[in-house]
């Protein structure tokens, strides 16, 4: 009790005191702010790829693809395989007791960004279904769906806004053969720019014979191991089956961490830095008050309850700088639409759980540079100290 | 230069502090070191991309484009090409489906390797040439499964061959170096005439052609001249060299240069403060000291000079020292993305900050220094 009430009673003067040290304050609330806002806005952008990524990723969904495939567009699923796979369990069915299930092409498709003319590659995707429509809370904008055989695409807004070429009734030669943009539908949230045509007409156009990717609507999300375990029970289906958001989360985890090994290793290198700026600050506050303090211990305060007012210091120093550095990264930041990989475009996102990781990160920051200063303040003996000019 | 020892002293009044300064300089330029060297390693290694190698691919579609095999005769009597080869490309993988390895199939033609990036030892290239079924393989993999030459490896890929199976076995007949602007660590060479005869479909389809032209300076009509071969066909090509392949490579991944500045300039605003308080600090409690150097004659000048000088030379040491740092990062980075580099423009780049960022955190203690009158500070004591 006694150790809390000193505790206490050096905290407050220590506080009350920062107003003559601004310098040294301002040094470390400066040197956080800065770490904190580089670290939150670096981290903002994995976080935000990866919700760009899942967002519009519906539970009941599963993919399924080549056995051993690599990305996507060297999967090869025949026509033999995509028929197979509609009696398999646990798969969702239309009024007419249809299997929803849909065999999915990708081709790459060449666009020049509006804004710079560079070229990137997106996919164009052809869907096998009949009946294709798409799905809420996708849904169409602007004109009408594409159909089947006549060399007719639809694409999402975000194409329009990115692109050159994507307005309806613009035509674009896909080799040699003129296809009419049609309609535009809007996608969720995604940013993403998607073509869709029918597989049937890209697949003859593009001499191919299978599908890279099957998509498949469960009846729900539960009926997925069902539907896996008949799948793998087949051996003349050489597949893979995983739910939309497993299979999109391990696409994404190799981006995802590259950006958040960059943003750690960047935050940890200017950590080190700030931390370092604490710790000089703090050693010169605590040397102004050499003889303060000295009188302090004379007059009976535990050497414990003044490490521990300078620790709790430093840390309320820190503080300030994390607030202010989340919130630097959010006002400059936050919704900014970046694409750093080319084609995969996405809105930079501050969430809470970064302000947490930029508040934890500037906590340690302020314990560490703590450390060495607040046990200085008790080491000096306190006679030397107190003849200290 | 007697001014040195007083230099010297003055850094050294107070160890403890000077040390943290140093500490925090030299972690500061150690990532300026970092993020300087990766972007101008990426501009160096753009530039080295070969321009007299093209890539002939399909105008929409890219790398892997189904070219007819016949364009390339038409290609070969364009004027100034020296040499082309198909090129074909497929997945598969060994064992596990997470053992994933790009199949490049190319024609082991008279002096092929021109037309590509690869570096293969003369014998292991002869052997290549003499079998049907042969393999080069990257040091990479070679380790990963323990491949030696003489292996019969079976890969599982996603392409049926004339027996219906999925399954490819080819013979390890030597290893190959990719010096290629992002070269991928898993991949093997095949013969390209012995996977076309024996696949299913595709046959006589390539995905892209590599081109090698005479003179790269020609580079841009041969390529033009190229694509109108095939101009309003159903194939239409597009002609581009690696070089440009591997600067719309680095244009995608976006602005490197503004994600650098803006790290940077953080980093030394944060440092500003830092260093701009200490020595703000350190001229305050040297008060008494500077007053007596300017009672025995020290003009105000030499006292400006002298504070400003303690802080140029820590900062230029811990600057020099962190980039000498940051050097040693460099080969651990080159294993991930590209070999990061530091010519002198940089490292120059790096010691003009380190003296700006001095005289910005010292130009106002010093002034305060040399104004100082000596009556008053004196007095002080």
């Amino acid at each position: 009790m006694n150790f809390l009430r000193q505790f206490l009673a050096l905290l407050r003067m220590n506080l009350e005191g920062e107003g003559a040290r601004l310098g040294s304050v301002l040094t470390i609330v400066v040197g956080v702010t800065c770490t904190v806002a580089v670290l939150v806005s670096l981290l903002a952008m994995g976080t935000g790829a990866h919700q760009q990524a899942t967002g519009d990723v519906h539970d009941d969904e599963a993919v399924v693809q080549a056995q051993g495939a690599q990305g996507g567009f060297d999967s090869n699923i025949s026509r033999d395989e995509l028929v197979a796979l509609r009696d398999l369990p646990g798969i969702d069915r239309d009024k007419e007791g249809e299997p929803r299930i849909d065999g999915l092409v990708v081709v790459p498709f060449e666009g020049h960004r509006r804004d710079t003319g560079r070229r990137v590659f997106f996919p164009l995707l052809g869907v096998s279904d009949a009946k294709f429509e798409l799905r809420p809370p996708a849904h169409l904008t602007e004109g009408r769906l594409f159909n089947p055989g006549l060399h007719e695409i639809i694409t999402t807004n975000a194409c329009v806004g990115q692109f050159d070429g994507f307005e309806l009734g613009a035509k674009r030669a896909v080799r040699g053969v003129d296809w009419v943009v049609v309609g535009h539908y809007d996608q969720g949230q995604s940013l993403q720019c998607v073509v869709l045509t029918d597989a049937e007409t890209l697949m003859s156009l593009f001499r191919r014979n299978g599908f890279n990717r099957i998509n498949v609507r469960l009846k729900s999300p539960g009926d997925f191991a069902a539907f896996n375990r008949a799948l793998e029970a087949n051996p003349a289906l050489k597949l893979e089956a995983k739910p939309a958001r497993a299979q999109v989360e391990a696409d994404m985890k190799q981006y995802t961490g590259l950006l958040n090994f960059v943003s750690y290793f960047i935050g940890a290198i200017m950590g080190v830095g700030a931390t370092l700026g604490a710790v000089n600050s703090l050693y010169s506050i605590v040397d102004a008050r050499r003889r303060e303090l000295a009188t302090l211990r004379a007059i009976g305060f535990g050497s414990g309850a003044i490490v521990a007012s300078t620790l709790v210091e430093s840390i309320l120093l820190a503080l300030p700088g994390a607030l202010l550095g989340t919130a630097l990264a959010w006002l400059l930041f936050h919704g900014m639409a970046v694409s750093p990989g080319g084609f995969f475009i996405f809105r930079l996102d501050v969430t809470l759980r970064l302000a947490e990781i930029g508040i934890a990160w500037a906590l340690v920051m302020g314990f560490i540079g703590g450390l060495l200063p607040a046990e200085r303040a008790v080491r000096v003996p306190v006679t030397t100290a107190l003849r200290a000019t | 230069m007697k001014f040195l020892p007083l230099i010297w002293s003055g850094i050294w009044r107070k160890p403890g502090r000077t040390i943290l300064i140093f500490l925090q300089v030299l972690v500061a330029f150690v990532l300026f070191g970092v993020l300087q060297g990766l972007k101008t390693g990426i501009e160096h290694a753009v530039q080295a991309a070969r321009a007299d190698l093209l890539i002939v691919h399909g105008r929409q579609d890219f790398i892997f484009s189904g070219l007819p095999l016949g364009l390339l005769e038409q290609i070969r009597s364009v004027p100034g090409v020296k040499l082309v080869a198909p090129v074909e490309l497929f997945g598969g993988y060994y064992q596990k489906p997470e053992n994933g390895i790009l199949i490049v199939a190319v024609r082991p033609d008279k002096d092929w390797t021109d037309a590509f990036t690869f570096n293969v030892a003369p014998d292991q290239l002869a052997a290549f040439a003499r079998s049907r079924t042969a393999a080069l393989v990257t040091e990479f993999v070679a380790q990963k499964y323990g491949w030696k030459i003489g292996d019969h490896i079976p890969l599982v890929t996603q392409m049926a061959n004339k027996d219906r199976s999925m399954t490819w076995a080819f013979d390890v007949v030597g290893t190959f170096t990719d010096s290629d602007f992002t070269p991928g660590r898993s991949k093997i060479l095949v013969n390209y005439d012995y996977y076309d005869q024996a696949r299913l479909s595709y046959t006589g389809s390539v995905n892209h052609f590599n081109v090698a032209v005479d003179d790269a300076n020609q580079a841009v009509p041969v390529a033009d001249a190229i694509d109108q071969l095939s101009l309003n066909s159903s194939h239409e090509t597009k002609t581009e060299s690696i070089r440009e392949l591997a600067q719309q490579q680095v244009q995608q991944i976006g602005d490197l240069e503004f994600f650098v500045r803006a790290v940077v300039s953080a980093v030394l605003a944060a440092l500003l403060f830092g260093t701009a308080t200490m020595m703000m600090q350190s001229v305050r409690e040297r008060t008494p000291e500077l007053a007596v150097l300017k009672t025995i004659g020290f003009t105000d000048r030499a006292v400006f000079l002298l504070v400003l000088a303690e802080a140029v030379v820590v900062c230029i040491a811990a600057a020099a020292c962190g980039l000498a740092l940051s050097l040693t990062v460099f080969p651990l980075a080159a294993r991930f993305v590209t070999a990061l580099a530091m010519p002198p423009a940089t490292l120059a780049t790096g010691l003009a900050l380190a003296v700006t960022l001095a005289v910005a955190s010292a130009a106002i203690p010093a002034a305060r220094a040399a104004r100082l009158r000596v009556v008053s500070a004196l007095a002080e004591r």
